[in-house]
């Protein structure tokens, strides 16, 4: 998981319209992806952006700006547990780098957020061990 | 988890450029399991009438 959705189950108190996952595939299989949402009940509304059955939204990410190649990210993505499920989650530091090299507006809206909830998860953690 | 969300802020509480209300709403969220952090926002997204994709087209929304 990537994203605004993988900030906010790290702690961003913040809100996301979608669920990003990247996936290790060549953009040109996103039907297989597009068969998979299909089975579960979804709705295919562009070659990456799904909504789900219960009309949340899913949008499947096949590169990622700024940052090292699928293979290189997942090796040190965040294992946590969500939804009953042990997914891997990308780190609030890889994220904000992420950001800042897509400098999209809405990107980089968020990086006084995810700047102050980095800092305050290192504070919180260093109390925690002290 | 959620309610133990005091002892984050004890612990975040000298952070600097954050109002009171900023440092709590982050105490909260760190505090919160992953399970309750997409609650709040599901519950967030809920209380505008936006959870869906459907509510969010009515509402003028692209997505």
């Amino acid at each position: 998981m990537v994203e605004m959705s993988a900030a906010i189950i790290q702690g961003v108190p913040a809100t996301t319209l979608d669920t990003d996952i990247w996936v290790d595939l060549p953009e040109r299989q996103y039907m297989r992806l597009w068969n998979l949402v299909k089975g579960q009940g979804g709705v295919g509304l562009a070659p990456t952006m799904y909504a789900l059955a219960d009309g949340s939204l899913l949008n499947f990410i096949f590169s990622m700006t700024g940052l090292r190649n699928f293979e290189g990210e997942y090796k040190h993505a965040k294992e946590m547990l969500w939804n009953g499920l042990k997914i891997r989650v990308l780190p609030l530091e890889r994220i904000y780098r992420s950001k800042k090299a897509s400098a999209r507006d809405k990107d980089m809206a968020h990086l006084p957020l995810l700047a102050n909830v980095i800092k305050a998860q290192k504070m919180n953690e260093g109390k925690n061990k002290q | 988890m959620l309610k133990d969300w005091k002892r984050v802020y004890r612990n975040i509480r000298s952070l600097r450029g954050l109002s009171e209300e900023e440092k709590i709403m982050i105490a909260r969220s760190l505090a919160a399991t992953p399970d309750e952090r997409w609650q709040m926002h599901e519950n967030f997204l809920r209380s505008h009438g936006l959870f869906s994709h459907w509510e969010r087209k009515a509402s003028g929304f692209k997505w």
